[in-house]
């Protein structure tokens, strides 16, 4: 799981350009949206194509995405119980 | 000056002339099926296609199979050519053409990419700028005494329509040919697939189970000039530009408002223009793309405005689709045949009621129309509204006296980190960084806001656009990003800026090769001759980009980095 969290965060600063950001700086409970992290829709789009692309995770309802990313812990765990790759 | 229409001609997925667009809207008959033309993977989306081939559209203008023409250009040529015929113009030296467009030659570009690596289909290279199927569409027709694009995603048509009016209200031109043109591709239909905004069933507009919206494809133009010159020459009017306005929602790049600011603000001073209050709206031809959130956000505008005095409301993307950059011209065309011909054209397949939206209308209703206001909203918050009127017009002022006006410096340099926010800049790629940069400098010793914020650009946000065009081609349409989408079009500069400074004045992008500064300049002179406005930032913006100027190269073309900006103010 810790594994998968780490490479979740690698990967949200490499698909959203968060430059000048570690993994360190990502809290694995804070949320996404809104405070912590401040993604907007668009980041949530992008965030599902990661999900397809990545773990074979289709999400065809946008909305769907509010409850999976809610927080990279959140994420991870829906990761684990639905990849297909 | 009353501006009076006296041509029009539509090219749509529900015909392609005035005559079959009629009969369909008549007999409430949508052209939104399975795709037939366009090459795309994604066969499961509807979408609103012409009824014909590149090589029917062809045989049917009589180009030859060795001119290299997009789509978008044979769309345009036909219904141009309509509006002209009714308009009974044989000569257009005293005509302005102003057609917009985002798509461009992007069908062709698609198609060609592989092909012009191997040194192949070359002479389609120089036809992919938005400017390009414009001069195209002209090269056809005559000689125009002035041509532009304005390029401002899916409001382009009507703030064509709203330049010509200001054109012929300075007495630049006689006479113009506004509106616009746009064909489908593969780029855009996979851009709005990635947004997860596309509908896999015939959209449905208000209704509370709509998924998103079909695209379309097609182009319209109207012959407008003043009342005067109308009946001087016995020409027959049509109808009357009575108000337009444009402002910006300056709230996101893709998505509205919740209480859709700008589209208020649009609506409202298209009615202000004209001396039209709410109640005397006969008709409303809405936006309505089918998305959740667009119809939410214009629907709580017209709430706002209209209150108690909601006027009959549809939108005819239901029978054409979503036709973009074509979609104001092509709606306003429809809502001048409805007016003529006596009925509100329905909103198709809805149903379902959603307590917070306006209810639409579901069948074609009879109805004398004296007034129908016609929404065109575009990504950025590009929102747009016309006015239209069938008798009566508005008496609108004429300005031909020339003003003083104050150039800034011409603002050239900037370094970004001290402008844009490295949070901010995550979705910018450099040129975008640098440009924006320059504009906020430039703005820097201008005290208050500007009345508004024009661009200039020959071939836009190119970086993003390779980049989302080369993983289409290469995923074969499966593996595209949003955002490079998102941040290619345009208009996307003028968004970004509106939004940063939470400007909600006029907002544009032209696009028209090396002259989009001059028509930039023009523009905000005419304005501030017509008291339009005081105030206002010119952008200059191009991108250099090595695979896209490699291909330029093949043709002894080049493309450069170009950032510049400059606040233009009238001089009281």
């Amino acid at each position: 799981m810790e594994e998968l969290i780490l490479e979740l965060k690698q990967q949200i600063i490499e698909v959203l350009n968060f430059e000048d950001m570690t993994p360190t700086d990502i809290e694995t409970d804070a949320p996404l949206f809104g405070e912590g992290l401040g993604l907007d829709s668009i980041d949530a789009l992008e965030l599902i194509v990661l999900l397809d692309k990545g773990y074979g995770i289709k999400l065809a309802d946008p909305k769907a995405g509010k409850e999976v990313f809610k927080s990279v812990r959140v994420m991870a765990e829906y990761i684990q119980a639905n990849r297909t790759k | 000056m009353k501006i009076a229409i006296t041509g029009i001609g539509i090219i749509s997925a529900i015909g392609r002339d005035q005559t079959e667009t009629l009969a369909s809207l008549q007999m409430e008959k949508s052209g939104i099926g399975a795709m037939q033309y366009l090459r795309s993977t994604h066969t499961d989306l509807p979408v609103g296609e012409v009824k014909f081939s590149n090589e029917e559209l062809r045989a049917l203008l009589q180009i030859p199979h060795t001119e290299a023409i997009s789509r978008t250009s044979l769309l345009g040529l036909s219904a141009a050519k309509e509006a002209l015929c009714q308009a009974n113009i044989q000569d257009v030296q005293d005509m302005a053409f102003i057609s917009g467009t985002t798509v461009g030659g992007m069908d062709t570009t698609e198609c060609y990419w592989e092909d012009w690596k191997n040194g192949q289909k070359l002479e389609y290279i120089a036809q992919h700028e938005a400017g390009a199927s414009t001069k195209k569409i002209a090269e056809h027709i005559g000689n125009f005494a002035y041509s532009t694009t304005p390029s401002t995603a899916c409001s382009s048509a009507l703030n064509s329509i709203m330049i010509g009016a200001n054109m012929l209200r300075t007495r630049k031109v006689r006479r113009a040919l506004v509106g616009g043109a746009e064909s489908l591709s593969k780029f855009h239909l996979n851009g709005f697939n990635s947004l997860m905004i596309l509908d896999a069933q015939p959209c449905r507009p208000f209704d509370a189970t709509r998924a998103g919206l079909n695209l379309g494809e097609g182009a319209a133009y109207m012959v407008i000039e003043s009342e005067e010159e109308a009946l001087e020459r016995g020409a027959n009017i049509l109808g009357y530009i009575a108000g337009y306005a444009n402002a910006c929602d300056a709230f996101h790049q893709t998505a509205s408002s919740a209480d859709g600011e700008g589209a208020f603000r649009a609506m409202d001073k298209a009615m202000q223009m004209a001396h039209v209050c709410p109640c005397q709206v006969d008709y409303l031809n809405a936006h309505g793309t089918g998305t959740p959130n667009n119809d939410a956000s214009e629907s709580a505008a017209i709430q706002r405005l209209f209150g108690e005095n909601i006027p009959k409301i549809s939108s005819t993307k239901s029978f054409t689709g979503h036709t973009t950059s074509a979609s104001g011209s092509i709606e306003a065309v429809i809502c001048l045949l409805c007016m003529q011909h006596g009925f509100v054209p329905a909103n198709l397949h809805w149903e379902h009621c959603d307590e917070n939206l306006i209810r639409p209308l579901l069948h074609n209703q009879t109805a004398e129309m004296e007034y129908v206001l016609c929404n065109s909203f575009g990504f950025g918050g590009n929102n747009s509204s016309l006015l239209l009127s069938k008798t009566v017009g508005t008496d609108l002022s004429v300005a031909d006296v020339p003003i003083l006006i104050t150039q800034s410096e011409i603002v050239l340099e900037a370094e970004p980190k001290q402008y844009v926010s490295v949070a901010e800049s995550r979705r910018m790629t450099p040129q975008t960084k640098q440009v924006l940069s320059v504009a906020l400098k430039a703005l820097e010793h201008h005290s208050t806001d500007v009345d508004a914020i024009i661009c200039a650009t020959q071939y836009g946000c190119m970086r993003n656009s390779v980049l989302f065009l080369k993983d289409m081609l290469s995923s074969n349409e499966q593996e595209v990003k949003p955002t490079p989408f998102i941040q290619s079009t345009h208009n996307t500069i003028a968004s970004m800026l509106a939004i940063k400074l939470h400007n909600h004045g006029y907002n544009i992008t032209y696009s028209h090769g090396e002259q989009s500064w001059h028509d930039a300049m023009q523009d905000v002179q005419m304005q501030m001759q017509l008291g339009m406005l005081q105030s206002a930032l010119i952008i200059a913006f191009d991108e250099k980009v090595e695979e896209w100027d490699e291909m330029l190269q093949k043709v002894s073309y080049s493309s450069q980095n170009i950032a510049k900006a400059q606040i233009i103010t009238l001089t009281k």
